[in-house]
C-alpha cells in the first residue's frame, strides 16, 4: 500500500509542469473583437476578457473567452446573440488550443510573424484552423500578441436569420490583441 | 484494494494541469437570465422584460370584432379595431416611463415600470419581479350629457400590478401578475361592463418556445372581486430581428390595463377576437464601444 502511495505521489511530481524556468505568458484581459460586415449593416462586438496562455517551452497556445461578455452596443442585439445564435447557456466559451509553426526567439523590442495551428471551438463545434499572427516582445516580461482570422458561421452550425434588421454577415472577422505577462 | 484506485485516481486528478490548458471559467456566475419573454408586452399584459437604458419600446396593438360573425364579417375584422399605441422609454436599466392611447373611450394612460429583481442563471435569484403603476384619463366627448357629463377627475382610472416571472428552462416561462384597477366613477357611459370602483385580478402569462424565434403564448386573468367573465387569450409570438409580432385570440377587446379588468369579456369560443401586436425596440444613445 505504501509503495502505491509513493508511486502516486511520484507520478504527481513527475507530471507537474516545471514552472520555474518556463517561458510561459498569461493574460486575463485580452481584447477580442469581431466585425460583421453585411450589405445592409456593419457592426462590431467587443470583449476585454480574453484569457490566454502562451507557453513557449511546450509550444502551447491556449485561449478562451466567455461569450457572455461580448457587447455590440445594443443590449437587445446582445441578448438575441446570446440566446438565438451563440446559445451561450449551452456553449459559453469560444476556445483555441494549438501550437505555432516556428518558435520565436525574441529579445526586447523584436517581433515575429507566426502561424498558429490548432483546434478552435465555438457553439459546440470544433474545427482545425490556422491563424496568422504576430508576437512582439514589449519588455522582458511582456509579450504582445496580435492575430486576425475569419470565422464562417455556417462552419459552426450558427444559423443566419433571413429577416434581421441588423443584418448579420456569414463571415465574421475576428481580431485579437493581448499583452501577456510572464508567469 | 479500493485505496489503490483512490491513490491512482488522486494521482491523475492532481496532475490534471499537466495538460496545461487554462481552466475554462465564466467571467461572471451571476449572469442575468435573458429574454424571459420576447417583448415588454405579452398578449395584453406587460411583462418583466426590461428595456436597456435609453431604449424606446413602441407597441401597436389591435383587437377586432368577435369571431361569431363568421366569414360574412371576416371573423370580426370588418367590425373595426380597437387600437392602442404605446411608447415606453427607459430612463435607466431598471425604470421606464410609458404613454399609451387606446382608441375605445380615447383613453390616455401614463405608466411606469420598475424592475426590482432579476432572475439569474445561477438561480441565486430564482425569478424576476417588476412593478407597474399607471394613471389614465378618458377623453371621449360627453358634451351631449350636458350637466351630467363626467368631470376630469371622474374620467380618471388607475392601475397597479406586480409582475413575477420565471424562465423555467429554455422553452417555458411563466408570469403571475396580481393586478388592481380603480375607476373614480365607473360611469355606465364608459365602455366598461363593471359597475364597481375597484377591480382585483390575477394575471397568468405563459410562453412556450417552439423554435428559436417563435413561441406559443397563453393568458388567463381570473377576476377576484367581481362576477365579470375572466379574460382568456392564446396565440403565437414571432421574433423577426428587431420586431416581435404577436398574434392571438382573446376574449376582451380592451388593451389598456384598467379597461382589461373592468371591461368584461366575451364567452369562450364564439366571442373570441383576433388580436395583433407589433413590438419594436429602438436603441437610441448607443454605447460607444470600448477600444
Amino acid at each position: 500500500m505504501k509503495r502505491l502511495l509513493i508511486l502516486a505521489l511520484t507520478m504527481n511530481f513527475l507530471m507537474l509542469p516545471v514552472e520555474t524556468f518556463a517561458q510561459a505568458f498569461k493574460t486575463e484581459s485580452g481584447t477580442v473583437e469581431f466585425l460583421s460586415k453585411a450589405s445592409l449593416n456593419e457592426f462590431t462586438g467587443v470583449s476585454n476578457t480574453l484569457n490566454g496562455l502562451v507557453d513557449l517551452d511546450k509550444n502551447m497556445f491556449d485561449f478562451f473567452i466567455d461569450l457572455n461578455t461580448i457587447k455590440t452596443g445594443i443590449g437587445l442585439r446582445d441578448k438575441h446573440m446570446r440566446e438565438n445564435y451563440l446559445e451561450t447557456k449551452k456553449f459559453p466559451f469560444a476556445e483555441f488550443t494549438g501550437k505555432i509553426d516556428a518558435l520565436p526567439n525574441l529579445t526586447k523590442g523584436q517581433s515575429q510573424n507566426v502561424t498558429a495551428k490548432g483546434k478552435f471551438k465555438i457553439h459546440g463545434v470544433e474545427r482545425e484552423i490556422s491563424v496568422p499572427g504576430k508576437l512582439t516582445m514589449v519588455s522582458e516580461n511582456e509579450m504582445k500578441l496580435e492575430a486576425k482570422f475569419k470565422v464562417m458561421l455556417s462552419d459552426y452550425n450558427i444559423d443566419i436569420p433571413t429577416v434581421v434588421f441588423y443584418e448579420l454577415s456569414e463571415e465574421q472577422v475576428v481580431t485579437i490583441e493581448a499583452i501577456l505577462k510572464k508567469k | 484494494m479500493n485505496l489503490r484506485y483512490l491513490f491512482l485516481l488522486a494521482g491523475f486528478v492532481f496532475t490534471f494541469p499537466v495538460f496545461g490548458q487554462l481552466e475554462r471559467k465564466l467571467a461572471s456566475e451571476k449572469q442575468d437570465v435573458d429574454l424571459i419573454f420576447h417583448a415588454p408586452r405579452h398578449i395584453n399584459l406587460l411583462t418583466v422584460e426590461p428595456l436597456d437604458k435609453k431604449a424606446l419600446h413602441f407597441a401597436i396593438m389591435h383587437t377586432f370584432g368577435t369571431l361569431d360573425g363568421g366569414i360574412q364579417e371576416l371573423w370580426g375584422l370588418d367590425n373595426g379595431a380597437n387600437i392602442q399605441f404605446s411608447f415606453e422609454y427607459a430612463l435607466s436599466d431598471k425604470f421606464s416611463l410609458g404613454a399609451a392611447r387606446q382608441g375605445l373611450d380615447k383613453v390616455y394612460n401614463i405608466y411606469g415600470r420598475y424592475h426590482l429583481l432579476k432572475q439569474t442563471q445561477d438561480n441565486q435569484m430564482p425569478f424576476s419581479l417588476s412593478l407597474m403603476g399607471g394613471a389614465a384619463v378618458n377623453t371621449s366627448n360627453y358634451e351631449f350629457l350636458q350637466n351630467d357629463a363626467p368631470d376630469f377627475i371622474e374620467r380618471t382610472s388607475y392601475a397597479f400590478q406586480v409582475m413575477a416571472a420565471r424562465k423555467f428552462n429554455e422553452k417555458l416561462s411563466v408570469q403571475i401578475s396580481p393586478m388592481l384597477a380603480y375607476f373614480v366613477d365607473p360611469n355606465p357611459i364608459f365602455f366598461i361592463e363593471g359597475d364597481q370602483n375597484l377591480y382585483l385580478a390575477l394575471g397568468f402569462s405563459g410562453k412556450y418556445k417552439v423554435t428559436g424565434k417563435s413561441s406559443l403564448t397563453l393568458q388567463w386573468i381570473p377576476n377576484l372581486n367581481n362576477d365579470l367573465r375572466n379574460n382568456v387569450g392564446f396565440g403565437i409570438d414571432l421574433e423577426a430581428g428587431g420586431h416581435v409580432f404577436q398574434m392571438y385570440f382573446v376574449t376582451s377587446q380592451f388593451l389598456n390595463e384598467q379597461y382589461l379588468l373592468a371591461g368584461g369579456n366575451g364567452t369562450l369560443g364564439d366571442e373570441f377576437r383576433i388580436g395583433f401586436n407589433v413590438n419594436r425596440i429602438f436603441a437610441t444613445g448607443r454605447k460607444k464601444r470600448m477600444q
